[in-house]
């Protein structure tokens, strides 16, 4: 609730014409600022900040239990995605059949081409709501619309689309988060350091928005990037290019901006291979083997966290529609679970969990026979 | 045995004159790797500091390796697309074999050869036997393989890499495990297919099946077994690429498929078969890495990295168009 006081005051006061935002809290509370500028030039705020206010009247949606259920996920793909879909199969169990009948499941494989059709497919079924997981913004943005036009509601779960015709969306502000971790460089290096950026995948939403918050941070200090590269969430691309930069920049390199856990994974190894110390990077994330590496290597990091956990908060906003209670346009996962928040290397072993195997993303909320089950437990000796 | 240019007998009327045209054909690679060195002197001096150097021979030496199969599969006009399978399928069993244990990596490397061996065999299969072409066989490979991958994995690549193999990301100078590898493979493969009987069936297979088949050469049985170096050989690079990145990442190797074939084009080894070599295939794999690590230097975006490339694969292919041999 303190997060949406925060936006409220943020709303206010940018009709002040600026706004002062604060994320984390102890080590890691970050404080920037967001202009008018930034919200004029940024889409993604523009649709979400007046969704931060807004309640969806669900009544005509309202129908009674058990409910068919689909969700158009990301798929196999990676360890984020699996413990993703681990939950949601184990959150609808533990609602039982009296609340979900049936549990229909598409597997994008990660791609919004297979997705498009998939959902077409789902909604072919007529479930009674849609969990939709989108790949790509603008590639997503019809199946929704007529999953609406449907009469279908649509729940959009850790990313978002191009269009404002949808039920509501969980997530958290992805352009805060670029920002923050721009903001925490600069506070922890100072303005006049030099930074590199490692971006995602581009033209997916996710990467995007994080990296345009990122950029209207590093641009309101007049700050030049050493260089920016995508690093396609890839160990071994994020390695390749940290290679090069070290050999091009070497010690001049005093801070570095990741859009992911994997990258930094790549970026330690290329600065263990060449023997140099690890300057500040802000970008890991509750991933087992980027904590693992972190506490080896010892450097200074701020961390963030998207629980693939999350997805039980998206079913638990599908049966408040389906039951016909109003609900929030943008739920943020923080209000729900209070542990996802950011963390810096001062706390990295609280976070880290010598059982979990290293691409285990937390927090995880399934029970431990669960993870078991889907071998994420390493053997204890 | 001596062996002939890879465009001795090219010829044609009209267009540039013939000595042009096979100087371009046989020597154009080597021309426009040094034209690249030389720009990089003015766009990117720092391409020559000894660490950029090592970094270039490392990754150049990643894709060379499983250029070197490209190009012995392209001599007999096929192609292989699986090998984009074949290097997560080799991390996966480093990786589950081991989970992390030294000792035990020499087992996992002849489990992965054996099956890398088998992905090749079923490639060779296919195309020889049931006449499919390559391109359809080896991507029906590529899904086949990752899909196993995918279902052995249930879609999560884990486990641990044994720090042993982490060897190949030690340098002396510029010298690296995987470029005495690339160089000790080339060496090999260079010999065999000048050397040897094998290598002069190979040429002759894919210059004129056919004609082969009539002088008692056993077609299947070459195309077969260059299948099979070929998959193994991206074992190989799938090796070095575990240990390099440390860990079973789900991208491993992506674009090293399309990038081997590109070195191979570019370095005039001939789609159609039949000619070409390894020399201009290592000219081609330095003219790739070489381009990639000036644009990471020159900061350009990814897109337009991207461009590049797509520029000098067609650069090449029309430029052997133009000196009108086949390319």
């Amino acid at each position: 609730m303190l997060r949406k006081l925060i936006y409220m005051l943020f709303i206010l006061s940018l009709l002040l014409g600026t706004s002062l935002v604060s994320i984390g809290q102890d080590s890691a509370m970050v404080e920037f600022e967001i202009t008018q500028e930034m919200v004029d030039a940024s889409p993604y705020l523009q649709s979400v900040i007046p969704r931060l206010n807004q309640e969806y009247d669900t009544s005509e949606f309202a129908k009674d239990p058990p409910y068919r259920i689909a969700l158009a996920a990301q798929g196999t793909s990676n360890a984020w995605s699996a413990l993703f879909d681990a939950h949601a199969y184990w959150y609808v169990e533990h609602l039982g059949e009296d609340v979900v009948s049936e549990f229909l499941y598409g597997d994008a494989q990660a791609s919004a081409d297979i997705q498009v059709p998939q959902v077409e497919d789902l909604l072919a079924q007529e479930p009674d709501a849609l969990i939709l997981v989108p790949m790509g913004a603008a590639a997503l943005s019809a199946p929704v619309e007529r999953a609406m036009m449907q009469g279908v509601p649509v729940v959009l779960c850790a990313s978002a689309v191009e269009t404002d015709n949808f039920v509501t969306e969980v997530g958290t502000n992805l352009y805060a988060i670029g920002a923050t971790l721009a903001q925490w460089l600069i506070d922890t290096v100072g303005e006049d350091g030099d930074f590199l950026m490692m971006t995602g995948i581009p033209g997916t939403s996710t990467s995007d928005i994080m990296e345009e918050g990122a950029l209207a941070v590093f641009d309101s200090y007049g700050i030049e990037l050493l260089d920016k590269q995508a690093g396609f969430w890839s160990p071994a691309e994020g390695k390749k290019i940290m290679e090069t930069w070290l050999a091009q920049h070497g010690d001049e390199i005093d801070g570095i901006w990741s859009g992911g856990a994997q990258m930094v994974q790549g970026m330690i190894s290329a600065y263990e291979d060449a023997e140099m110390s690890i300057p500040p990077i802000a970008g890991g994330e509750m991933q087992n083997g980027f904590l693992r590496s972190a506490i080896e290597h010892g450097f200074e990091f701020y961390a963030w966290m998207y629980p693939n956990a999350m997805i039980t908060i998206c079913l638990d906003a599908v049966i408040q529609i389906l039951q016909g209670e109003p609900i929030p346009r943008f739920i943020d996962f923080v209000d729900t679970m209070p542990e996802a928040r950011p963390f810096t290397d001062a706390e990295a072993e609280d976070y880290y969990r010598p059982r979990w195997s290293d691409d285990v993303h937390g927090p995880v909320t399934m029970p431990d026979e669960k993870l078991a089950e889907l071998g994420f437990l390493v053997e204890e000796e | 045995m001596s062996v002939a240019k890879p465009y001795e007998s090219a010829t044609s009327v009209g267009g540039w004159p013939l000595r042009l045209r096979l100087f371009i054909a046989n020597y154009g690679v080597y021309i426009a790797l040094l034209a690249l060195l030389l720009a990089a002197t003015v766009l990117t001096p720092r391409l020559y500091d000894v660490n950029t150097i090592a970094v270039v021979m490392r990754q150049a030496s990643q894709l060379g390796i499983v250029a070197i199969g490209q190009t012995l599969i392209l001599l007999v006009a096929g192609l292989d697309l699986s090998v984009g399978g074949i290097f997560l399928m080799t991390s996966i069993v480093v990786a589950d074999v081991t989970n992390g244990r030294d000792e035990l990596v020499i087992p996992a490397i002849l489990i992965a050869l054996a099956l890398g061996a088998l992905v090749g065999l079923g490639n060779g299969v296919l195309v020889t036997k049931r006449r499919v072409p390559p391109f359809v066989a080896t991507l029906g490979m590529l899904v086949l393989v990752k899909g196993a991958t995918q279902a052995y994995t249930k879609g999560v690549p884990g486990g641990f890499v044994p720090d042993i193999l982490g060897i190949v990301n030690q340098s002396w100078f510029v010298l690296s495990i995987p470029l005495l590898l690339w160089l000790g493979l080339n060496a090999a493969f260079i010999f065999v297919l000048r050397r040897t009987v094998y290598g002069r069936k190979v040429y002759a297979v894919g210059s004129n099946i056919e004609a082969a088949r009539l002088s008692g050469i056993s077609v299947d049985a070459i195309r077969i077994s260059v299948y099979i170096l070929g998959s193994c050989l991206a074992v190989a690079s799938g090796i070095v690429l575990t240990g390099y990145v440390g860990y079973v990442d789900r991208f491993i190797g992506t674009g090293l498929e399309l990038d081997s074939i590109a070195a191979a084009i570019v370095g005039g080894t001939a789609f159609v078969g039949g000619r070409g070599g390894l020399l201009g295939t290592i000219a081609g794999v330095l003219i790739i890495q070489i381009l990639s690590t000036m644009a990471l230097l020159m900061g350009l975006d990814i897109e337009v990295q991207f461009i590049i490339k797509g520029l000098v694969i067609l650069g090449a292919v029309t430029l052997y168009s133009l000196a009108n041999v086949e390319a």
